[in-house]
């Protein structure tokens, strides 16, 4: 992001909170000049973060308009699928190259309290972005951050009839501690439950009560 | 009949590219559009400096600058005192400094903890030695659990580990740590200063951390501006050396332009001057500042920028700012002696243009007179702007705000109303401070007007303003103007010589204290019967500013020199802000890599801001720094906007098989998108 403009900078990092909670709707219209004066940034750096986002897979660019990329139930499958895999590889790569210092920072990751929900998915996005540091393989880290964007989504779609997350804590303290034994396979188990668990719930909760509409 | 036009002349000629320079100062932001290569000036713009949101004024510049097709600016660079103003009026972010091994009881011993410019510091065990050996080990347990406790207090973070410059390890490590815990921004000293002051290190990183909200906020707003009027092109800012920098760098680095204004003045200077050798003096509204061009170039200070009395490691050009300017407030203190600034005011002759009826007032006030009325009533109140909100005002803000609704009133007269003997019981700093309530007064100004050497506004006011000090004070018009006018050269000639000495010139009462003494002040204000001495500036003075002809040329006679007014000096402190060059240095040090018990040396580091490596000989560590030194400024000229920048590397031995390695990479920005 070095040779970004810095007004596209700040205007990605909103749009991207913005597209990620929810707050901007999947399929949503996007209007460049009603954003830039919302946002009191240039149009030209809106219109440039918005292309960003595109490369993100987060905005829909057809030959006409701008639009919030949709979200379908597939898409749940298709991410969680990869994110499944990738993971679970990641903490296998953690427990293998994992430094002096990734333990002290994992271990204090691990001991944070949040004090809401948005925190709490802050947290965790800290914890697996911890561990992919861990791993020492940026291209992974590099991947697991843009379906990690993804995944948010729906999150947020499932997130008013969560309430699964402190179970989900104490998985980190066990993996931490894999990590730690260097149990490469012991790590890989663990996280791969964290997450099909997770992708579970939120499946469950989307298809029981039709959060995608019949569309999805 | 078709009709044939020949135009081969038009489209053979190349469109010259246009650049737009803009300085704010405290005062005026003045704005100007020139021709790069030829150095002509098209158009020139200026408005008033908002100072509680600098970027209003520049986007009145970029809106207002006289030109047809905007779209033709191939860079916009800009000056300004955001950086400096944002620290003395703590409109900093807050931060939270971690001091990696540094010593609590030194510190504490020298009371060097309110040099931090943060009283939210904190001691974390770890740090190198001179050699770039840990001290101690790096405890990044306990950093992190101190994060997590004030992050939600802060809005950025500062680290600096002791000799980080010799190995930023320690530095680097705690980075990593922070940002896997928390999103704030980060700021490492060895980035910043290659330099060993430890306490200035932190100072600069800390400053820098509560600077950049503030900057990219302020970059934000001028690239937008830009857009409205179709400008498309590179936006520079100059640094506190008068040197260029994009906006991606200044965003990341906004404690290097400190000073920027001032530094952007004497480029301008020069620039227009065509002088090699000249002290540049710039009149502004609120303040004169002094700099020294040698070789074509402006002298940078040893010490580093002071920024509202925090010690930074900043380069910065060498500097003095007296309080003078032309909107100064000329008032009379308890004593009834007359006093000029440093308090800047509007001018009598502008506010009766804005308001006729003070004007009227003004001439009731010359006809009264048993008492004869002082100069104090002269000094008038009026609203700046109209509040949005009443909410945050106590009781007795919105009382002055009332009264002056309906147009500038005597301050007396408001005292009187508002039932209070001074000032100071009203408690309205805020409304001050926010640029709610303005202050008008007699000012240098007001002389121009009454002289006839500058009359834009209305010359009644200011002279029945003179009036009035001319009877209180029972003197003759022509000798009341003759000791302002002295008055003034005195301090400018004064400050000549503080600024070239570094030493203070006393006053001209003291003139039995001691020879040396005596000898500067009958140099500079002749006062014995019998002797003359005399002192001469080798250089000469180049002014630039809008009162610079008037307000300079009876100092330069004291200093006997001559007063060179290049063309369109009003505005040289905008042109200054497009003449600079694009420059970045990059520092390598070589330090020896000592054996175990100190004795040996082993093999050489070479440190560079990023990495380290080390190498057993001296000549292929020298060799190796000085190409990655070259390579480094090069390719961060680049990014930094230069165009085709050239290397100069210089190697300088700073101690036992110590070397400094300098790689300068100057060029001219590149005028394209």
């Amino acid at each position: 992001m070095e040779l970004i403009r810095v007004d596209t900078k700040h205007a990605y990092k909103i749009l991207r909170e913005k597209i990620t909670s929810l707050e901007l709707k999947p399929g949503q219209a996007l209007d460049i000049g009603r954003l830039a004066n919302q946002l009191e940034i240039a149009q030209t750096s809106v219109k440039e973060a918005l292309r960003l986002l595109a490369h993100d897979h987060l905005v829909e660019a057809p030959p006409r308009g701008l639009y919030v990329a949709e979200l379908h139930l597939d898409d749940l499958k298709k991410i969680s699928g990869i994110r499944l895999r990738l993971e679970t590889y990641s903490a296998q790569e953690a427990a293998q190259h994992r430094t002096p210092d990734d333990l002290v920072i994992l271990t204090s990751l691990c001991e944070k309290k949040a004090e809401d929900t948005r925190e709490l998915f802050e947290l965790d996005h800290k914890f697996h972005q911890a561990i992919a540091q861990a791993a020492h393989n940026n291209y992974l880290a590099n991947t697991l951050e843009h379906f990690y964007g993804l995944s948010k989504r729906l999150w947020y779609l499932a997130l008013p009839y969560l309430d699964f997350l402190p179970t989900a804590v104490e998985s980190h303290i066990k993996l931490v501690e894999a990590i730690e034994e260097k149990e490469g396979e012991a790590a890989g188990e663990i996280m791969h439950t964290h997450i099909s668990d997770f992708y579970q719930k939120i499946k469950r909760i989307i298809t029981e009560r039709d959060l995608m509409g019949s569309a999805g | 009949m078709e009709r044939v036009t020949l135009n081969a002349n038009n489209e053979s000629q190349k469109k010259e590219p246009l650049v737009l320079g803009i300085d704010t100062g405290g005062t005026y932001t003045d704005g100007v559009l020139l021709e790069y290569n030829t150095h002509k000036i098209l158009a020139t713009h200026k408005s008033l400096t908002t100072k509680r949101d600098f970027a209003i004024g520049i986007e009145n510049v970029i809106a207002e600058i006289d030109i047809e097709d905007p779209s033709a600016i191939q860079m916009v660079s800009v000056s300004t005192t955001l950086a400096t103003n944002a620290i003395a009026e703590g409109k900093g972010k807050r931060v939270a400094l971690f001091l990696i091994g540094y010593d609590p009881d030194l510190i504490d011993s020298f009371q060097l903890s309110d040099r931090f410019a943060t009283p939210n510091f904190h001691y974390i065990s770890g740090g190198h030695d001179l050699h770039g050996h840990e001290k101690e080990e790096l405890d990044l347990s306990g950093l992190l659990s101190k994060v997590d406790e004030i992050k939600r207090r802060v809005d950025a973070i500062a680290i600096s580990s002791y000799f980080s410059p010799r190995n930023p390890e320690h530095e680097i490590r705690a980075q990593k740590a922070v940002s896997s815990v928390c999103e704030l921004p980060i700021v490492l000293g060895h980035q910043l200063s290659t330099k060993l002051g430890s306490v200035e290190r932190a100072t600069t990183a800390a400053l820098n951390a509560s600077l950049l909200a503030v900057l990219q906020e302020f970059i934000i707003a001028v690239r937008r501006a830009m857009e409205h009027r179709g400008i498309e092109a590179p936006l520079m800012v100059v640094r506190g050396d008068g040197t260029l920098m994009n906006d991606e760098f200044a965003a990341r680095t906004p404690v290097e332009t400190i000073h920027s204004g001032p530094a952007a003045s004497a480029i301008g200077g020069r620039f227009l001057s065509q002088k090699q050798n000249a002290l540049v003096i710039d009149v502004g509204g609120t303040t004169t500042d002094f700099a020294l061009i040698q070789d074509g170039k402006v002298t940078i200070s040893e010490k580093g920028a002071t920024a509202a009395g925090y010690q930074t490691a900043v380069k910065a050009a060498d500097l003095l700012s007296i309080g003078l300017g032309g909107d100064s407030y000329i008032t009379t203190d308890r004593k009834n002696e007359i006093v000029i600034g440093p308090e800047r005011v509007v001018p009598l002759a502008y506010l009766s243009h804005q308001y006729p009826n003070v004007k009227q007032r003004l001439q009731a006030l010359t006809k009264r007179s048993w008492p004869a009325p002082s100069p104090a009533e002269l000094e008038y109140w009026f609203l700046q702007r109209e509040i949005e909100d009443e909410s945050g005002f106590s009781n007795r803000e919105m009382d002055l705000i009332h009264l002056l609704e309906s147009g500038p009133k005597p301050v007396k007269k408001l005292l009187e109303k508002m039932d209070v003997l001074d000032q100071s019981q009203l408690n309205i700093q805020d409304l001050w401070r926010e640029e709610i309530l303005g202050k008008s007064g007699f000012t240098p100004t007001d002389i121009l007007h009454i002289e006839g050497l500058h009359t834009p506004w209305d010359m009644e006011a200011s002279q029945a303003s003179l009036t009035v000090f001319c009877n209180y004070l029972s003197m003759e018009k022509e000798a009341f103007l003759k000791f302002i006018w002295d008055e003034i050269a005195k301090k400018i000639a004064s400050a000549v010589v503080h600024f070239l000495t570094e030493k203070k010139i006393p006053g001209d009462e003291v003139e039995n204290e001691n020879l040396g003494k005596w000898f500067l002040t009958n140099s500079l204000f002749p006062h014995h019967p019998h002797l003359e001495t005399s002192i001469q500036l080798r250089d000469s003075i180049v002014g630039i500013g809008a009162p610079a002809q008037v307000m300079i040329q009876q100092a330069a006679d004291i200093l006997n020199t001559e007063l060179i007014l290049p063309d369109h000096y009003a505005v040289a402190n905008a042109t200054g802000a497009v003449a600079g060059s694009v420059m970045v240095t990059e520092e390598v040090l070589i330090y020896p890599h000592l054996s175990g018990d100190k004795v040996d040396v082993i093999g050489y580091y070479v440190q560079s801001r990023e990495e380290r490596s080390e190498y057993e000989a001296l000549e292929s560590a020298l060799e190796n720094a000085k190409q990655q030194g070259e390579e480094k400024a090069r390719s961060a000229a680049l990014r930094s906007g230069a165009d085709n920048p050239q290397v100069v590397v210089d190697v300088h031995q700073e101690g036992m098989d110590t070397y400094r390695i300098t790689a300068k990479a100057v060029g001219k920005p590149r005028l394209e998108v």
